[in-house]
């Protein structure tokens, strides 16, 4: 029967990876960018870096997010520089940072989001059973992917119902957050209960070693990534040690 | 066999379920037993003793034994129960864990280690033997209720369990879902294994259920041969707070009183983002104000959209609504109507059910907003409860502060969005009093629903929505019984 259990390798969906390559990737991106200083030679590596979500998009076929993405990140990295001399030091003082931070943050979000996008709850369970992460750190985590379209579904019915209660405008913000909050933390809780309930009664907590129908292995796109994500490390260290 | 040796639960914390109380008995291999009663009667929790999510989960006192064949359950590690006894639960949204089909599939199996060959025939096997083919490589959250219930059906199916236990399985399933269900059902009784469901909706397991047990606050209140259950009649059966197999027989038949004002909707049309096709579309349609409206019809036929544009929650709906010589477009229709969501926790924001009546209200602008809250909820039989927080009341109840808000709002219009689904026969009974009750104020109400004996205790008129357009409507002739019992009366056949 066609089915992708039968798949043997990881296709356009997966962006052709391994999750585990998918996960080094992401954390490099992570480290170096909310990490690394940015200065020396670590100021290009983090513009290459920050290009390898946008061919990621491309990869998925999402050409106008990977536009969005181009334009946001170069209007960060540009626009506050410009202007930064002619506005008064207050405004500096708060705008600048939060740009600073911002644009940082910007690929490293892009990076955790195709990890969890292209990235089945299967996948990664299997990803972390072989590089023997034990399952009181897998279970939750791999819920974690569930539960973002879950989160999305239940916020998106609770707009609705705000809106109808015409209740939660942005001129009082804490009654929004509250309104917003309570009964999405309330059906949560109660969907997490149900599934924790629905998974032990599939044998979720065997104690002996899980097996994982989706095959992982490593082709040569991971070798790739292997070898980029170890070149930035390697410049990472260098530019530490030497101050370059 | 299942051996229940004097079991008596009673849980923790109180608001999980109801408690049990001597229960002792045997199920046969291969019966296929019905559990019923009211809400808290104790069915939920009896099913939750044979998968061990008692005492391993739900945390309680538990005295006796359950035994399965020679596994005594409630010894033993969830895992080890797992592999013998499969559970369905009741709101296909919060029982999968993966997102994909195929991968919920086999997820139990792979949890307990069987080895990549065995699993990959045993999915074959499920998936050929349920015929779930076309839901093969799709995302479970864009699956209706119907289908994701079918993939946790097949999800059990692959662990090939002995005994299988479904705790309200058909609370947001239609009518092909049911009768898809009842498929999947039989087929584990040709297989021999043991069915066990607990149900407040019985007409789709009749001719299928070998046994009834009832229960009522605990304990056995009957434990009979579904030929013995089946034989009690429509009054019976009411009298024990059960739900009956459904009869619109006793409908009121409207004489065509002096004539009240037409609701018009005019080229009411909506296509959703990407869609291909609209999801709805029609010319015109003219229903009686002031009534009660059953809107019926299968998932996905366009009911919710319907809804949802009428609710003028979409805003890019065309057409337009004439309501009273006024006309309305998408977004005036906020203002004129207000729907009561199937999952009401979505709607309850607040610390009491009083301050829920007076948020974003016209009561709430009056001078006195507490009197005229009061009011409504005396209104809704609800004044008792008004000091308390909504999430402590049972279902029947949330579904009626949900309803009270939507009278305070000062609405004209309500629409209902399956409002019984999951409610025992006294609490569907509450919900259709407030409904009724509120059609003497002059209101129109229009109830989506997959609930036979709402519809017989409630609606005025009928609306059968398909492919997005009105297939059939009009008030109850004997013409209207006929075809709208066929509609509910299909699944069994």
């Amino acid at each position: 029967m066609e089915t992708v259990l039968r798949n043997t390798r990881p296709g356009r969906k997966q962006m052709f990876l391994d999750p585990r390559s998918k996960l080094m990737l992401c954390l490099t991106v992570i480290i170096i960018t909310l990490a690394g200083s940015g200065t020396g030679i670590m100021k290009y590596v983090r513009v290459v870096l920050s290009v390898v979500p946008i061919i990621f998009f491309l990869l998925l076929g999402k050409t106008w997010l990977s536009a969005y993405y181009a334009a946001l990140y170069a209007f960060a990295m540009t626009v506050p520089d410009l202007i930064a001399p002619y506005l008064p030091p207050v405004v500096n003082l708060l705008f600048t940072g939060v740009i600073a931070v911002s644009t940082q943050m910007i690929p490293a979000m892009s990076m955790f989001c195709f990890l969890v996008i292209t990235t089945s709850v299967s996948e990664f369970i299997a990803a972390m059973d072989r590089m023997h992460v034990p399952k009181v750190i897998t279970v939750p985590v791999s819920s974690m992917f569930r539960f973002f379209p879950t989160i999305a579904e239940e916020s998106s019915a609770i707009r609705d119902a705000m809106r109808q209660r015409k209740t939660g405008s942005i001129k009082k913000p804490m009654e929004m957050l509250e309104y917003r909050f309570v009964p999405l933390l309330m059906s949560l809780v109660s969907i997490g209960n149900d599934l924790s309930a629905s998974a032990l009664t599939r044998g979720l907590d065997a104690p002996g070693r899980r097996t994982n129908v989706c095959m992982l292995g490593f082709h040569w796109p991971d070798t790739l990534v292997f070898v980029f994500c170890g070149a930035v490390m390697v410049l990472f260290c260098v530019s530490l040690i030497f101050g370059i | 066999m299942i051996r229940i040796e004097r079991v008596s639960f009673t849980y923790e914390n109180a608001g999980s379920g109801g408690r049990i109380e001597d229960i002792d008995l045997c199920i046969k291999d291969g019966q296929v037993v019905l559990l019923c009663g009211e809400s808290g009667s104790g069915k939920t929790t009896f099913t939750r003793l044979i998968n061990g999510l008692i005492p391993a989960y739900y945390e309680g006192e538990l005295t006796g034994n359950v035994y399965i064949d020679e596994l005594c359950v409630n010894n033993e590690p969830l895992y080890k129960t797992a592999a013998r006894v499969g559970s369905v639960f009741q709101n296909p949204k919060s029982q999968f864990y993966t997102l994909l089909a195929d991968t919920e599939i086999v997820f139990a199996c792979e949890n307990l280690g069987l080895p990549r060959e065995e699993i990959l025939s045993r999915f074959d096997e499920t998936v050929g033997a349920m015929h779930i083919e076309k839901l093969l490589g799709r995302n479970l959250f864009r699956m209706s209720g119907g289908e994701k219930q079918r993939i946790a059906c097949a999800s059990v199916d692959a662990v090939k369990p002995d005994v299988l236990v479904l705790d309200e399985p058909t609370s947001n399933l239609d009518m092909a879902g049911m009768a898809d269900l009842r498929k999947i059902i039989s087929g584990w009784k040709q297989a021999g294994k043991t069915v066990i469901i607990s149900e407040h909706r019985l007409a789709w397991l009749k001719g299928l259920a070998d046994r009834v047990i009832v229960f009522e606050n605990g304990r056995i209140r009957e434990d009979l041969p579904a030929v013995a259950f089946w034989a009690k009649g429509t009054e019976e059966l009411h009298k024990a707070g059960l739900r009956a197999p459904f009869d619109l027989s006793g409908i009121r038949m409207e004489t065509k009183d002096a004539e009240t004002g037409r609701m018009v909707f005019r080229a009411f049309t909506h296509k959703y983002k990407k869609a291909e096709v609209e999801s709805l579309s029609i010319d015109e349609l003219s229903v009686p104000e002031g009534k009660v409206v059953a809107v019926l019809g299968d998932n996905g036929a366009g009911k919710s959209t319907f809804a949802r544009c009428l609710c003028g929650l979409e805003k890019k709906c065309a057409g337009t609504v004439n309501y009273r010589g006024k006309n309305y477009k998408a977004r005036d229709r906020i203002d004129l109507c207000y729907m009561v969501m199937q999952d009401v926790n979505h709607q309850l924001f607040t610390q009491s059910v009083l301050e829920e009546t007076i948020l974003g209200s016209e009561t709430g602008k009056q001078e006195d907003p507490e009197a005229a809250a009061e009011e409504v909820l005396k209104q809704l039989d609800l004044l008792d409860y008004k000091e308390l927080h909504p999430m402590s009341l049972s279902g029947g109840q949330r579904q009626r502060v949900a309803i009270a808000s939507a009278v305070a709002s000062g609405r004209d219009v309500i629409v209902y969005d399956e409002p019984t689904s999951g409610l025992d026969y006294r609490h569907m009974l509450e919900v259709a009093g407030c409904i009724r009750n509120l059609a003497n104020t002059g209101r129109t109400q229009f109830i989506i629903t997959h609930d036979a004996e709402l519809v017989a205790e409630c609606c005025d008129y009928y609306l059968f929505i398909g492919d997005g357009k009105v297939v059939r409507s009009g008030g109850w002739d004997d013409e209207a019984v006929k075809y709208v019992s066929g509609y509910f009366n299909n699944v069994t056949a």
